[in-house]
């Protein structure tokens, strides 16, 4: 390397050496200023509500909510073989037989009688019977029928001859449904205990203990073989037996969808605290623009980057610092934090942007709750499918439930559920750079104005807006997660169609926005010849950064109906069908870019038909592939 | 050499001119009056010098550097009309901070931001800045501009809304420190202030320069000296010269003849005694800038003078 060479470098590297001090001093005085606005009884009364907070949650995860904690009284002889019963359950409260029956009784069916002060709800005779007493008695009788139940199967789980625990053993497989929503092999129980690629079967059921009447089993043997309860598999084979209970081979009517409450109740701590830093980042940064206090960081050496790198370091630094707090409170591994991290940025990134486009505090709330309500319903409820489908890795929060259940995460699975996240904190941080100016700062303009001013503000010419679709690429690939997430559980007939023109629309939106923004901002002539250039712009450029979503690929995503809707079929091995299904899209893109872009030269309502017009034609190209290719 | 070279300046907001086609230059030390009505485009243009609003269009040169600039800001300090402080902090705190911004060495920082606020009598610096009065975080604000000692200064309207006595200091310590060789633009809508402190000046109105230059230059030429003969009698037959027109107003049996010369002066004190009246009294009136700026106010193309 040349002098030439090593002094630029030199100089470069000085600046950026300056840069992330003059980063370091915004950062440095923004907690100091933040520290003067909290006194120190609110300071103490802060972190009293943190820790009771933390502690909560911990005493949660990890001894349930006890909502139903002996919530039910049951008279019971000590002797009596359902003693153990009532008080292995949590929910049941034993009381002795003789404090609730009248002393003239003996305890048996026919000659007991309830003292009038008895507070019982279920009363079990000394000669086995068992009945129920007062408004609750029926749900109670219920409740201590199915707590029979559980005790038995613990009990058939500590046998040491599984075989004879369990003489007969129903393998169940969860299949997909076809498009049509209907299933090949019935859904239900149908009593010939075998699986025929339908759902589990509802008969087929071991010995002793299938419904209500029967015993509990007596006799422990201690031993602790438990069944395989079938393959590795985790996408296809649910638990078995409901949360908490036996992991061995249970009963059909105990089968439930595998629920990882705890692990989710863990992984959902990382998400509160970051509802509650974005408040305050969220203010800070509104602060700066409420009554100019921003102009003379913005007339200072520092720029509009280095300030808001170092009004947001804080804010990032402190929600780290929880979020490993918080991994170590729960024996997490680095990568619940790996995980966490790119939600907290994404958190901290439209918190940001958000504040600079509100126009006060009462709308920066709006914002906000928005925001919280927004990213906690995307992260949480896909983890909630986490041990079922693939569809839950739209979320990190999956990846932190998978760690704390001690599941393995592969690189691919990684990079699927948070490079949206990291992605769209970029671009939001971008995007809300772009309008950190004076021109923008302190402007009253309504929040769609701005948003159109901040994306404007990245326009360089009409090869920008390529560059433009390109970054809004992230938010096309979680907008259409979440449309699949959302309409996950809705019947095929109507989530597939829904998911097609969501998709379609997500997509139009994001080719078309920036050539509106700048025909409204007078970027460009609005002439036909210019939109149609700047359609074909977005449009190449759309497509090009669609490629990325292939990523989906990684995890076979596009193997779930809705999956397919929403990204396409899988590519095909065969080249002409290769070559269409790479070529179709770049048509089908430039066309509808082209479409939505003639419409936005001709103004808002204009836009509003163009985008219309593309979002149907994109819409019956994906249906067209669907029914050819699919 | 001008410190300050502004070539036509232009900005546009959507369709709305803001500043259209400013030019002027500032000598290094000299005091430049900005003067116009509101919405005139005065804060546009010190806010495009600052670098804090893009031009649309034309350059400007700052200490010969480009408004924007990193070293430019370094060399620059900036008042805006409003005093925009951090309130929960200290004024130290506050000046420590900025200087700390601006790479001034601690000590050197700390004599300096101690030296500026003891030269405008701010007391109770430890104070937290939202407990302030008005007066004294203006004071606290003039000293931000000064903790990078800077070349050039740009005060838009410095005692704007402060009582008449924090006023007058505001306005000494700006001549100290033109005193002391600083360049500084000074816009206010109290021209006495304009008047008393500026070298030059510019006008303007509706986004334009309609008037610039020394505030004698300007006065000669948006009226000049006037003198008011007083006499018993009407004279203006006197002055023959069309070029200078004798204005004649009575009350209560004086005569006053406003005319624009000495010449005019002398031919119509002929004519008051050829018409067997005297002269009782000759002023001369010097238009304020207050009355210069009135009569400009309303013209829309640009006076070279």
């Amino acid at each position: 390397m040349s002098d030439g060479r090593y002094r630029a470098l030199g100089k470069r590297l000085g600046r950026l050496r300056e840069s992330i001090a003059r980063t370091g001093r915004i950062a440095r005085w923004e907690v100091t200023a933040s520290a003067g606005t909290v006194d120190r009884k609110t300071a103490v009364a802060l972190v009293v509500l943190v820790l009771a907070a933390g502690t909560a949650g911990l005493s949660v995860a990890d001894e349930g909510l006890g909502l139903e904690r002996e919530i039910y009284v049951v008279g019971v002889a000590e002797d009596s073989q359902y003693h153990d019963v009532a008080v292995e359950s949590e929910q049941f409260r034993p009381v002795p037989l003789e404090d609730v029956v009248a002393e003239s009784g003996d305890g048996n069916a026919d000659t007991v009688a309830l003292r009038e002060d008895a507070t019982v709800d279920v009363v079990v005779t000394r000669d086995g019977r068992i009945a129920h007493d007062g408004p609750n008695g029926e749900a109670a009788y219920d409740e201590f029928r199915s707590a029979v139940e559980t005790y038995n199967a613990n009990l058939m789980d500590r046998e040491s001859d599984q075989a004879a625990a369990y003489p007969v053993l129903v393998s169940l497989e969860y299949r997909d449904r076809d498009l049509e929503g209907t299933t090949a092999g019935g859904t239900s129980g149908d009593g010939d205990g075998t699986a025929d690629g339908s759902s589990g079967d509802g008969s087929g059921t071991s010995g002793g203990n299938n419904n209500g009447g029967d015993e509990p089993a007596t006799g422990e043997d201690g031993g602790d073989e438990v069944g395989d309860g079938g393959s590795d598999d985790r996408l296809q084979v649910p638990n078995v037996g409901g949360s908490g209970a036996s992991s061995a081979p249970g009963t059909p009517g105990s089968i439930a969808p595998p629920f990882p409450f705890d692990s989710l109740v863990l992984a959902f701590l990382f998400v509160v605290p970051m509802n509650f830093v974005i408040q305050a980042y969220g203010s800070t940064i509104m602060d700066e623009r409420l009554n100019r206090r921003g102009e003379l960081l913005l007339v200072s050496p520092a720029s509009s980057r280095e300030i808001v790198a170092g009004k947001t370091l804080p804010y990032l630094l402190a929600l780290v610092g929880i979020v490993v707090a918080i991994a170590v409170g729960i024996d997490g591994s680095p990568l619940a934090v790996a995980a966490a991290v790119p939600i907290a940025l994404l958190f901290l990134a439209a918190s940001f942007t958000g504040a600079m486009f509100a126009r006060s505090f009462k709308e920066l709330t709006f914002v906000t709750v928005t925001i919280s309500v927004f990213l906690t319903t995307y992260t949480f409820i896909p983890a909630i499918f986490t041990d079922v489908n693939p569809i839950a890795l739209i979320s990190p929060l999956t990846l932190i439930v998978m760690d704390i259940q001690g599941e393995s995460v592969r690189f691919g699975e990684y990079l699927f559920s948070t490079g949206p996240f990291y992605l769209s904190a970029a671009v939001l941080f971008l995007l809300g750079v772009g309008v950190y100016r004076e021109e923008d700062m302190f402007a009253q303009k309504p929040i769609p104005a701005k948003v159109l001013d901040a994306v404007a503000n990245r326009l360089r010419g009409r090869r920008s807006v390529a560059l433009l679709s390109v970054l809004f690429i992230p938010f096309v690939f979680a907008g259409q997660l979440l449309s699949v997430a959302l309409l996950f559980a809705v019947p095929e007939v109507v989530a597939v169609p829904a998911v097609v023109v969501a998709a379609a629309a997500i997509e139009e939106l994001a080719k078309s926005i920036g050539v509106y923004a700048g025909f409204a901002r007078s970027r460009f002539d609005a002439t036909a010849k210019t939109a149609v250039v700047l359609g074909a712009f977005s449009g190449t450029g759309f497509f090009l950064g669609e490629k990325v979503t292939h990523v989906v690929q990684f995890v076979g995503l596009p193997d779930l109906p809705v999956g397919t809707a929403a990204f396409g079929p899988a590519v095909s091995s065969d080249p002409l069908l290769l070559a269409v299904v790479f070529l179709a899209p770049l048509a089908l893109h430039v066309v509808t870019a082209i479409i939505s872009a003639v419409g936005a030269s001709r103004g808002r309502t204009g836009y509003a038909v163009g985008f219309l017009a593309a979002t149907l034609v994109h819409v019956a190209y994906n249906l067209g592939v669907l029914t050819l290719v699919a | 050499m001008a410190i300050l070279d502004v070539t036509d300046l232009r900005k546009e907001y959507g369709g709305f001119v803001a500043v259209e086609g400013s030019s002027f230059d500032i000598e290094r030390g000299e005091v430049f009056g900005v003067v116009g009505p509101n919405g005139a485009g005065k804060t546009t243009t010190l806010k495009m010098l600052a670098g804090l609003i893009e031009p649309t269009a034309g350059t400007a040169v700052v200490a010969g550097h480009t408004p924007g600039e990193r070293e430019m800001a370094r060399r620059l300090g900036f008042l805006p009309e409003e005093s925009p402080l951090y309130e929960e902090m200290t004024a130290v705190g506050y000046l420590e901070f900025f200087a700390d911004l601006y790479d001034v060495p601690a000590d050197v920082a700390t004599e300096r931001i101690h030296d500026s606020l003891d030269r405008l009598d701010l007391e109770h610096r430890e104070r937290r800045i939202g407990n302030m009065s008005k007066g004294m975080q203006r004071k606290v604000a003039i000293a931000r501009a000064l903790v990078n000692d800077p070349d050039v200064l740009i005060f838009d309207e410095p005692a704007s809304g402060l009582d008449p006595l924090t006023t007058n200091y505001i306005i000494d310590f700006t001549r100290e420190l033109s005193d002391e060789g600083k360049t500084i633009v000074f816009s206010a809508h109290n021209l006495f202030h304009v008047e008393s402190i500026c070298d030059r000046l510019i006008i303007m109105n509706d986004g334009r320069i309609v008037a610039r230059g020394t505030l004698e230059a300007i006065r000669e030429a948006h009226g000049g000296t006037e003198y008011h003969v007083y006499a018993t009698v009407d004279g203006s037959d006197g002055p023959a010269d069309a070029d200078s027109p004798v204005e004649v107003t009575e009350e209560n049996g004086q005569y006053r003849h406003v005319v624009a010369d000495m010449a005019a002066v002398e031919a119509v004190r002929e004519a008051v005694e050829a018409g067997g009246g005297r002269v009782t009294d000759i002023q001369t009136k010097t238009p304020s800038l207050e009355e210069i700026f009135l009569e400009v106010a309303g013209e829309p193309a640009e006076t070279e003078t």
